[in-house]
């Protein structure tokens, strides 16, 4: 008896001893956030994530491209109730339906991104030899993309208010008591560019499927000139891409099949979407605009293309466009689906297998740029403007070709139209364009008390609030509400 | 320090076996009470010597004295009694009880206690008053009997968690419950599994603990029966102590008995006639299209064409007389099919509702000899509650065994094996898979769940979503089994008569393993080609304790010592695999499916203490205690690391001073106080350390990112607690009670404190917060019969609570929801100087009689658009404010019991109320909307009470058309009366006469009756008023009546 006491006590001494490790139990499923980033290894795990939020549901997998097509005139809803109708009647304000999670989200990969340039930098500081350049590049690029992607939600457009507010520029790590203010949307595009030519230098001009490359930075820089009004830089910066023939243009036979594959010849950047990632399921991108009950009953129909978007595709019966357009549920003639983020119209996917809702999302492709090379060489050179935008012009046999006296601004953007429709574009080029946007009410018979059948930019509502969480933690930007909320 | 008290209480332990005692003679004793039983822990002392000892658990004890000493023999609960040894070296001896309710023995922290003695707050519950009721964890049992208790029972379900509180709300994120201690050695609570990432449903990790098991169950309430549990007592501790054997042959009890639940407590937001709701839906959906410029008849036109669309293929067509907003809708039968539903509705609450069935059966056998005692049970049970699908069932047994080994050791080993099954239903504001919103809502008496052209199953969604229940069942499953092993391994020396040191180690697992199913014909089936996903979750629990307990008495002074040490090693890990693509519909395996997912890691916690406490009385009348814990735990940075409880307590027996006495009609009269420190740890294991996480993953390749912004000196929730009490019993037990007051701070409360979301987050932790709980608790009680074959006692207990905020970061109001159902249901806000429970939201001001108008108090300081009862006022709920609305918290709350016992025949009613609060209905904005969600059936009451020409005396708005939201807010308009009085149980049963018995071998035998929820008194007359621990009333499965019939025999 006396051999068990000594036994348990010598047990208990050892479980005693052994106090201090005993008491430090770290997570089996995350590391200590000082000491994850080490090498251009754990840079590339930590610009997979910054990839993976901004295809999470919030950001582009399906919140920001949402809120450009819905509100753009080209799709309408048939009934209230199925779920984000109150971005098609712009029922927002700042404690309800505020939108927010595309600036929370925004917000969390700049935060992501900037702890990522610190670490870069302290390594680098202190002689590491590994190569981070793709990923610091990828970075930079990325908070342009952010920023550029939040002043267009949440400031007035560059050419009609550059004074206005535009967003918190935040380019180094903050501690969680930080209350940043907003800069000038004309503060926001200068950081924008700013990190944009950063970034230039250190970017690989191969294909990187699924990240940022030195091409998507140009693209980008084209996009960001374009709505700065800056034409000739937009035009170099497209012209750039167009000229490197890393990227080629789909073929008019290949245009429809183009959808059911990933990273096609046009993708300049594509994020990827993945089945157990950033897949949202029956609540992806793609099925908000499928037929109503279309392969599952819990497909609700949505958003479907507007009389005025399927009039404009019907001035060619054979445009290629309508490869992608199928059904709706108003009638069998009725071809107001789209079905780009489907994979295709039988719903084929992206990935070759089952699942036709992990279908990657194309931020920026060729044909964009093509457009964007048109409408900045519109002022200086309409023969030229006119050769890029045939070369989409194409797409619709039927339709004739645009010269020097055919071509304006409304071609092209009819052109954007067509081309870019459901890929996130149409609100923000009617925005910085200044042209009036139509809903097609009647066809659901829609009553809305908080906008008219047409708008345009003066109402206010087509920025979105501050929101009142933001507000609540950070009063300072309370005063620099947007008007009107 | 440690290792050198370690050191010097093992050099104790061993060095007091050489102990020995010379010149005198042994004395060995058994002590057992009136019937004959064992009684274990009775003092055996030697008048004016101070050498004392105790019996064991035999009630055995052995005892060095001179021939000639006189031994006093002392227990709680027992008269004492004085005997002269006279030479005798054996001694038996009877106990008779000492008839007091406050002479209860208890078991407390870390030992035992007599109820008049002990210096804090504590109640006990007995095992009578929860082994027959029909449910499955004890804790359902325990309302209404404990003064500051109050248990919420969210859901009806089979196998859910229900919430306790203990004096109030001490915590905005950390947890609230109390800490649960399974003889001796604290343990998990709460629901287990992953289930609830599925489904919104719980698992009660309690509910593997048979109820028959239990003994007694001892709530402990003020810092000084709690703070010994230091970091884990600030809201309280439930010791639950399981069954021993008593010396004797062994005794076979069976148990057994069906209860039956043929129908809801209360009414449940109950539909309106098919004709009423095709009626108002006609006026809802004919205004909308007056709304969109339509002539009377093209809109009526509208009306019937989609009463066509929608309703018309089940087989019924419609018309109208006229084509004005109010008609009556003529519904007839269709014949083009094979059956003509004319006049015919389909019940679908008669198809989704069953007859609940709870059945329980225990065997159990137990007894001991001076050496061994042992019990033994095995229990099967299940539990088919009211909604088909929702089946629980547990399988359980246990073995609890003492072994004396020698004459100074004893060992315990008490082991728990459970098995439970639990198939559950969502719980939620889920359209899809609420069987009671569907009924109540959704599932018109014109859908049928066939086709009336063919006949053949209707497999396509009908309007608002809804869809076949009835099809869609065979289309999904889940299930989640929970195995539990239990053993709580003890060895106790006595050193000394004076000394005993006592070791525990435990072992406790719980592994859950859940399944759920969607076939690919399942609408959360159909994107992936059916899905099944099975995780496998478990939770292990080691703990190891050491305590040496020292008591002596000196004259009329009782000195009582405490000290130990505790470790506590917990850890989780779970494995998830979900398999998407399935093969079959009759495979509902992982293996088999195309696509593969999977996921596990483990987390948990560690925690070491060190204990003691120290207890003094003079000759039982004055009394003074103090405790101190120190912990360490894993859940805080190394800075904050280790944090000191303590308590100091004192108490005055009135009742022994002899001016008291003296006087006939007090029989007792105690005042007690006590205050303290214990704490409650923070939430999350990692809260304090900022970390990488990798859920981010990129097309097929790892992704990081930073997951929060963490403050690494994160500590310790506190709790200050007060407490004073007053005791009394009063014309012998005439009458008897108590009155408590207590005062309890919780500060340095952890705070999800919102941060700027610029930072890239939107929260993170900080010890901001304070929260005052005071309160009163009176118990009264009355021992109105006390005959030998008549009794009748009666009790009352009532606890008012003021809950309120004291202190929140930077004095900003915290807004938050409730959490349950996941479906926000109700807004609370967190306001300095506010209850800890204000609903927050809008003011309905009422309907305008005049034209059946929602009007909303503006509360912006203005005068509105008009003035309502003189306020400002307006139509639009968007110029409204919101505002503190109402209290969840009652102004009283408690129960009312009364016990009967007359010969065999006794009678039990055990009543719960609550007086005051409010209650928020988060099922009126679906039953009793004004026409915002069209298809949509509306409760009777609505039909009743809206407003309409012909009905303006309605309370709630007119229907319209117009897609108005006004429903949609979380406002007033859904609050209510909490306040009810509930008949939670009544229990009869009737002894069988032993001379019919024992000639078959039966000692003896009872059969009883139970019945719960039988009668309910509600102000609020919608739905159940029993609602969850935040005030809310959800789509949650309500609660049934259920009449419970039983038989027990003993052999």
């Amino acid at each position: 008896m006396r051999k068990l006491f000594i036994a348990s006590c010598i047990f208990i001494s050892f479980s005693v001893t052994s106090c201090k490790d005993f008491l430090d139990v770290k997570p089996t499923n995350s590391g200590d956030a000082e000491t994850s980033i080490q090498t251009a290894a754990d840079a590339k795990v930590i610009v997979n994530g910054v990839m993976s939020i901004l295809s999470n549901r919030d950001y582009y997998g399906r919140n920001f491209p949402l809120y450009a097509d819905v509100k753009g005139g080209d799709f309408t809803i048939f009934a209230a109730g199925r779920g984000f109708d109150y971005l098609y009647t712009f029922n927002h304000s700042a404690s309800s339906n505020s939108y927010s999670s595309v600036w929370t989200q925004g917000f969390n990969a700049i935060g992501q991104i900037n702890n990522l340039l610190k670490n870069i930098e302290s390594l680098k500081a202190t002689g590491s030899l590994e190569n981070f350049n793709s990923y610091e590049g990828q970075a930079l690029t990325a908070r342009a993309l952010v920023n550029f992607d939040l002043v267009r939600l949440y400031g007035e457009p560059y050419n009609e208010n550059k004074a206005a507010w535009g967003i918190p520029i935040i380019t180094k790590s903050l501690k969680a008591d930080a209350q940043e203010l907003r800069s000038t949307v004309e503060d926001t595009y200068k950081q924008i560019l700013l990190d944009l030519k950063a970034a230039e230098t250190l970017l690989p001009k191969t294909k990187l499927n699924g990240y940022l490359n030195y091409y998507a930075n140009k693209a980008l820089q084209a996009r960001v000139y374009l709505y700065m009004e800056d034409y000739p830089n937009a035009l170099a910066a497209a012209q750039e891409v167009i000229n490197s023939k890393v990227y080629t243009l789909y073929s008019n036979t290949a245009w429809v099949d183009s959808w059911k594959s990933e990273f096609g010849t046009e993708s300049i950047f594509e994020l990827g979407i993945y089945p157990n990632e950033t897949d949202l399921g029956n609540s992806s991108l793609g099925a908000y605009f499928r037929r109503s009950a279309h392969g599952s009953s819990a497909i609700l129909g949505n958003f479907m293309a507007s009389d005025y978007f399927l009039a404009r595709l019907k001035q060619d019966d054979t445009d290629v466009r309508w490869g992608v357009m199928a059904r709706d549920e108003t009638a069998a003639t009725r071809l107001g689906a789209i079905y780009k983020y489907s994979g295709g119209v039988n719903l084929e996917g992206d990935k070759k297998s089952s699942n036709s809702t992990a279908v990657n999302f194309k931020v920026i492709r060729l044909s964009e740029v093509y457009l964007m090379a048109a409408e900045a060489a519109l002022k200086s050179d309409k023969a030229l403007a006119a050769s890029y935008l045939n070369e989409i012009r194409k797409r619709s046999p039927k339709l004739s070709l645009t010269n020097e006296s055919t071509i304006s601004l409304d071609v092209i953007a009819e052109e954007r139209s067509k081309e870019l429709a459901g890929e996130g574009h149409r609100f923000f080029d009617m925005i910085r364009w200044n042209k009036k946007i139509e809903f097609n009410d009647e066809l659901g018979s829609i009553n809305t008390i908080h906008r008219t059948k047409t708008i345009d930019r003066s109402l206010n509502k087509t920025i979105l609030p501050i929101f009142t969480d933001e507000i609540n933690a950070n009063p300072g930007i309370g005063a620099q509400q947007n008007p009107g909320y | 320090m440690n290792k050198i008290l370690l050191t010097s209480l093992c050099t104790v332990a061993c060095g007091s076996l050489q102990v020995v005692h010379a010149q005198q003679i042994q004395v060995a004793g058994k002590i057992s009470d009136a019937n004959g039983a064992a009684v274990p822990d009775v003092t055996v002392s030697i008048k004016g010597s101070g050498t004392a000892t105790s019996t064991n658990s035999n009630g055995l004890f052995t005892l060095n004295a001179n021939p000639d000493a006189t031994f006093v023999i002392s227990a709680v609960g027992y008269q004492k009694q004085e005997i002269k040894l006279n030479g005798r070296k054996t001694l038996t001896i009877s106990l008779q009880k000492e008839e007091n309710a406050l002479d209860e023995v208890m078991v407390v922290a870390y030992g035992t206690a007599k109820k008049s003695t002990y210096t804090g707050s504590a109640a006990v519950v007995k095992n009578d008053a929860i082994d027959k009721q029909p449910v499955t964890s004890f804790q359902t049992a325990l309302t209404g009997r404990v003064p500051g208790l109050q248990v919420s029972t969210s859901s009806g379900q089979a196998g859910s968690t229900p919430a306790i509180r203990i004096r109030g709300i001490g915590s905005m994120n950390a947890s609230n419950e109390p800490l649960y201690v399974i003889d001796g050695v604290p343990v998990v609570s709460g629901s287990t599994g992953q289930m609830n990432d599925y489904l919104v449903n719980s698992n009660n990790v309690m509910s593997t603990l048979n109820p028959s098991d239990i003994e007694t169950i001892t709530v402990l309430k003020d810092a000084a029966a709690s703070s010994l549990y230091g970091s884990r007592a600030a809201n309280g501790v439930i010791i639950i102590t399981t069954k021993k054997g008593k010396n004797g042959a062994p005794k076979i009890n069976l148990k057994s008995s069906l209860g039956i639940s043929p129908s809801w407590a209360t009414d449940n937001n109950e539909t309106a006639s098919v004709q009423d709701q095709i009626d108002m839906l006609y006026s809802v959906l004919y205004d909308s299209r007056i709304a969109g410029g339509l002539n009377e008849t093209a809109a009526n036109k509208w009306v019937l064409d989609r009463f066509k669309t929608r309703f018309g293929i089940h087989g019924y067509g419609f018309s109208t007389e006229g084509t004005s907003m109010y008609e009556k809708v003529n519904i007839t039968g269709l014949t083009d099919g094979i059956e003509n539903r004319e006049g015919k509705y389909y019940d679908w609450n008669d198809a989704l509702f069953r007859t609940g069935i709870f059945n329980t059966n225990d065997l159990s056998v137990s007894g001991g000899t001076d050496n061994t005692n042992y019990y033994t049970s095995l229990s099967y049970t299940q539990d088919k509650s009211r909604v088909i699908l929702n089946d629980y069932n547990r399988i359980s047994g246990r073995v609890n065994l003492n072994q004396k080994i020698g004459k100074y050791l004893e060992f315990g080993s008490n082991i728990n094996i459970a098995k439970t099954k639990l198939v559950g239903m969502n719980d939620t504001r889920n359209t899809g898979s609420n069987y009671l919103l569907q009924t109540r809502n959704l599932l018109w008496p014109l859908y049928w769940p066939t086709d009336y052209k063919t006949g053949n199953e209707w497999t396509a969604r009908y309007g608002s979503l809804a869809y076949n229940p009835l099809y869609y069942n065979k289309e999904w499953e889940n299930s989640s089994k929970t195995s539990k092993i239990s053993a709580v391994e003890s060895l106790t020396l006595k050193l000394l008569p004076e000394l005993t040191v006592k070791t525990i180690f435990s072992y406790d697992e719980t592994e859950s393993k859940d399944h759920i199913y969607y076939s690919a014909k399942h609408y959360n089936g159909s994107s992936t080609n059916g899905v099944v996903t099975e995780v496998t979750s478990n939770i292990q629990k080691l703990v190891s304790s050491t305590t040496a307990n020292y008591n002596k008495t000196f004259g009329l002074h009782h000195v009582s010592l405490l000290a130990g040490f505790e470790a506590e090693k917990n850890e989780s890990s779970f494995v998830r695999a979900t398999g998407k693509d399935l093969p079959s519909s009759a495979l509902h395996t992982v293996s088999t499916a195309g696509q593969l997912d999977a996921g596990a890691y483990s987390w948990g916690n560690n925690m070491m203490s060190v204990l003691s406490r120290a207890e003094y009385n003079f000759d039982e009348r004055y009394f003074a205690s103090a405790s101190f814990r120190r912990d360490g735990s894993s859940k805080l940075g190394p800075l904050p690391r280790w944090g000191n409880f303590w308590s100091l307590a004192g108490s005055w027996n009135i009742a022994k001073e002899s001016f008291i006495a003296q006087v006939e009609d007090i029989n007792a009269l105690r005042i007690r106080g006590s205050y303290g420190i214990n704490a409650t740890l923070p939430p999350s294991d990692f809260g304090w350390r900022s970390l990488t996480s990798y859920s981010n993953k990129y097309m097929t390749q790892p992704g990081g990112a930073l997951s929060n912004i963490a403050d690494p000196n994160l500590t310790w929730e506190r709790n200050y607690t007060t407490n004073l009490a007053l005791e009394f019993g009063l014309f012998d037990n005439k009458i008897f009670g108590s009155v408590e007051y207590f005062n309890r701070d919780s500060k340095d409360l952890i705070q999800q404190v919102p941060i700027s979301t610029i930072t890239g987050f939107s929260y993170t932790l900080k010890n901001i917060g304070e929260i005052n709980n005071k309160g009163l608790e009176f118990e009264l009680g009355s021992d109105i019969i006390k005959k030998q074959d008549f009794r009748w006692t009666a009790s009352l207990n009532a606890t008012f609570i003021d809950s309120k905020v004291i202190k929140l970061s930077g004095g900003k109001p915290i807004i938050w929801y409730d959490p349950t159902g996941k479906d926000d249901r109700a807004r609370f806000i967190y306001q300095e100087n506010q209850s800890t429970l204000a609903f927050y939201g809008l003011e309905w001001a009422g309907v305008n009689k005049e034209n059946g108008k929602n009007v909303w108090y503006t509360n912006d300081g203005t005068e509105g658009d008009f003035l309502f009862e003189g306020r400002g006022a307006s139509y639009n709920y968007t110029k409204a404010q919101q505002t503190i609305i109402g209290n969840a918290n009652p102004k009283v709350y408690g129960g009312i019991n009364t016990d009967v016992e007359y010969k065999g025949l006794s009678l039990g009613l055990n009543f719960a109320y609550k007086i005051g609060g409010k209650l928020y209905d988060a099922t009126s904005k679906d039953v009793a909307d004004d026409g915002y969600y069209w298809e949509r059936i509306h409760a009777q009451y609505f039909v009743d009470e809206s407003w309409s020409p012909n009905n303006t005396d309605g309370n709630f708005p007119i229907v319209s058309g117009r897609d108005l939201e006004d429903v949609n807010q979380i406002s007033s308009r859904h609050l209510y009366d909490a306040s009810y009085l509930r008949l939670k149980n009544i229990s009869l049963s009737y002894k069988i006469p032993n001379d019919y018995l024992s000639k078959i071998g039966i000692n003896n035998a009872r059969i009883f009756f139970n019945g719960s929820n039988l009668l309910t008194f509600s102000k609020y007359k919608y739905m159940d008023p029993e609602v969850n621990q935040y005030g809310t009333r959800g789509w949650e499965i309500p609660t049934p009546k259920t009449y419970t019939f039983g038989l027990e025999f003993n052999f």
